[in-house]
């Protein structure tokens, strides 16, 4: 095993947590923030909706799954970036077999 | 209806036998592979198999419905229910699978170096998880009833002999691949019909963009008939009811011991971040259905059956009057349908959309395997669930440490067999509405495993006394409130039974930090290994310092 600094693992983990607080306060204004003002939100209106009920229907569900996407693809570039991801290592991710044998 | 009993009946005996096929060829060996398929699921296959398994009879059947009967209110359901996945994969699924264990219990047990913690999560995780799988079998007991035109009671036996036969001989792995092949159906059932609807409404096959056009004219056309308007909020509760109702759905969804386990089943930190997001899509293709079902439905209740000549209605209507799922008396005699005089149940919605729009037999057919495979796929994963918390849990970590594989498989299966007989049981005569019930395990999750679990994960000074006092807090709260809510008509700020989850894990969070703190901090050990979950799994934490695993383990 080799070791690596314990500030460079330690800004991993801020980066990472650092995102997810992002992610969590964009999800949340879409969901609680838009159920707050639904009554003025409901004079604007989108895809034939009014906005309040457009974001429930539809707006908050798209937002959540955008967000998974981002995290997902963001996370791997990060992991890379703190060298975490070598290549053969990555393959046998994909595969799914490698570890536990 | 000859015609019809034989093409559903045809459809849902092959989709079965495509489902035990790939169950039996599964067959599971080892005890890891029985509980987690060995680790070895690819991330979208897994995505689809959460979704299987999230993907209940109450979704599939009711969610339209309540959307349809509660207008804007009903989507709390939409937002609560896809919004959890946010919470579990960005909270607690990496992490949960860094730490490797087998289940839930098994987490908060090591985590906290607790057994009485890991005996009151195993004792919460099959409550939460017997409760839902009643909900499941009732409802697949009337899918099969409705379609096959036999007694309910018989149709969930049906499924209470399918489910207890290929949970007990695949375990894990067989329900995986199995519930990938059941998430093709269902979809393809749930999607078909709607498309179908919206070319016939909108001319456009793309419900999710052409159901606004139908959604404008419910102003207009609730305001000619004075009745409460769909796309005004807050008609049916208060504010604060509706987002504790969706703070309960998504901390409970979050919480939920059978949706966790699926997270144990990728190799790696990375492919649970990616299992979820897979998951959400496929999710997320029904829950983005939905609404485009209610607004059609009720767009042809409101246009073509009130209004109508009480003798000349459209020939589907008559079935489901016949059901008792719709009521069109004309009590006001005067020889037309008021909408006022339509009694609708919301469980027609989705089953009637596909004689509304009269897509014919073969549809019809595949919507009943849809139905029943939302159902068995849940109901299966609880069970393995279920089975996993006694034969694992309780049985190998506090009866019988010494149990080999063997013996240890064959409680596991027991298990399973006597669990389904005993939730088959109760659901032939269903202690209260599904919805309601389903409702009560989501508040008791959010009350109990989600404070646990994310403090478990993100504190590292919580400590054992902390979680026990709050779980058993958590959960007395929720229940409390639950039962003060329904029977006493005691509620705070208009939230009632459904939102209890806001309030139990509220208390949860409270009792964990305030126990903790007031007890001895947690050993070094522990300190370190909840440090360690900061970190990919390439990383290992020790003594202070981070070192990078060797590929050789």
């Amino acid at each position: 095993m080799k070791k690596i600094d314990k500030k460079t693992a330690d800004a991993y983990f801020r980066t990472r947590t650092t995102l997810i607080v992002i992610y969590l306060i964009i999800g949340f204004c879409v969901s609680y923030g838009v159920v707050l003002f639904a009554e003025p939100l409901s004079s604007i209106t989108f895809l034939n909706m009014p906005l309040h009920y457009y974001m429930g229907a539809q707006g908050a569900v798209l937002t959540f799954i955008f967000l998974l996407f981002v995290n997902a693809i963001v996370s791997d570039f990060v992991d890379r970036k703190f060298g975490l991801l070598d290549l053969d290592k990555e393959e046998e991710n994909e595969s799914g077999k490698a570890v536990n044998k | 209806m000859e015609t019809q009993f034989l093409v559903s009946l045809t459809l849902i005996l092959a989709t079965f036998a495509l489902y035990i096929g790939i169950a039996v060829f599964n067959t599971a060996k080892k005890t890891s592979d029985f509980y987690v398929a060995d680790r070895g699921v690819p991330p979208v296959f897994n995505g689809m198999a959460i979704g299987a398994d999230w993907m209940s009879a109450a979704s599939f059947i009711g969610m339209a419905g309540t959307v349809m009967l509660l207008g804007y209110d009903g989507l709390a359901y939409i937002m609560g229910w896809t919004g959890g996945y946010l919470l579990l994969t960005f909270l607690l699924a990496p992490q949960l699978r860094k730490y490797g264990r087998y289940t839930v219990p098994e987490f908060i047990g090591d985590r906290y170096k607790n057994d009485t913690a890991r005996l009151i999560a195993a004792a919460a995780t099959i409550i939460i998880s017997f409760t839902y799988s009643v909900g499941q079998l009732a409802g697949s007991g009337v899918v099969i009833g409705r379609l096959l035109e036999v007694n309910t009671a018989v149709g969930t036996l049906v499924g209470v002999v399918l489910i207890a036969f290929y949970s007990a001989l695949g375990g894990m792995k067989g329900i995986t691949w199995t519930q990938v092949a059941q998430y093709v159906v269902l979809i393809a059932a749930y999607v078909i019909p709607v498309v179908f609807m919206a070319l016939q409404l909108t001319n456009n096959p793309l419900p999710w963009i052409s159901y606004g056009e139908v959604v404008s004219e419910f102003t207009t056309l609730d305001q000619e008939l004075g009745i409460t308007e769909y796309l005004v909020p807050f008609t049916e509760g208060t504010k604060w009811q509706f987002i504790a109702l969706m703070f309960t759905l998504m901390a409970g969804t979050a919480g939920l011991p059978h949706v966790i386990t699926r997270f144990f089943t990728v190799a790696t930190m990375k492919a649970a971040r990616w299992s979820g997001a897979w998951a959400l899509v496929f999710i997320g293709l029904l829950y983005l259905s939905a609404p485009a079902y209610a607004a059609f439905s009720r767009f042809i209740l409101m246009t073509q059956v009130a209004g109508s000549q009480i003798d000349n209605l459209p020939a589907w209507t008559q079935s489901w009057v016949d059901t008792g799922q719709l009521s069109v008396a004309d009590t006001s005699g005067d020889g037309t349908l008021q909408w006022s005089e339509l009694v609708i149940s919301g469980d027609i919605v989705v089953m009637a959309t596909p004689e509304i729009a009269n897509l014919g037999i073969f549809v019809i057919g595949l919507m009943a395997a849809g139905a029943m495979a939302a159902a068995l796929s849940t109901a299966g994963g609880l069970m393995i669930t279920i089975s996993a918390a006694l034969s694992h849990d309780i049985y190998y970590r506090s009866i019988n440490p010494k149990a080999t594989d063997r013996k240890r498989l064959a409680v596991g299966r027991w298990s399973i067999v006597i669990a389904t007989v005993v939730a088959g049981l109760i659901a032939l005569n269903p202690p209260g509405a599904i919805t309601q019930i389903v409702a009560w395990a989501f508040a008791l999750a959010s009350g109990t495993f989600f404070p646990a679990l994310v403090l478990g994960v993100w504190w590292r000074r919580a400590n054992g006394p902390g979680v026990v006092a709050g779980l058993l807090v958590g959960l007395t709260v929720t229940l409390t409130y639950i039962f003060l809510a329904k029977f006493g008509g005691i509620t705070l700020l208009g939230i009632i039974d459904t939102g209890a989850g806001i309030f139990g894990a509220a208390a949860g969070f409270l009792t964990n930090i305030i126990v903790s703190l007031s007890t001895k901090p947690p050993t070094q050990q522990t300190v370190e290994e909840v440090t360690d979950l900061r970190y990919p799994e390439q990383l290992k934490y020790e003594n202070g310092e981070v070192w990078v695993k060797e590929k050789a383990e």
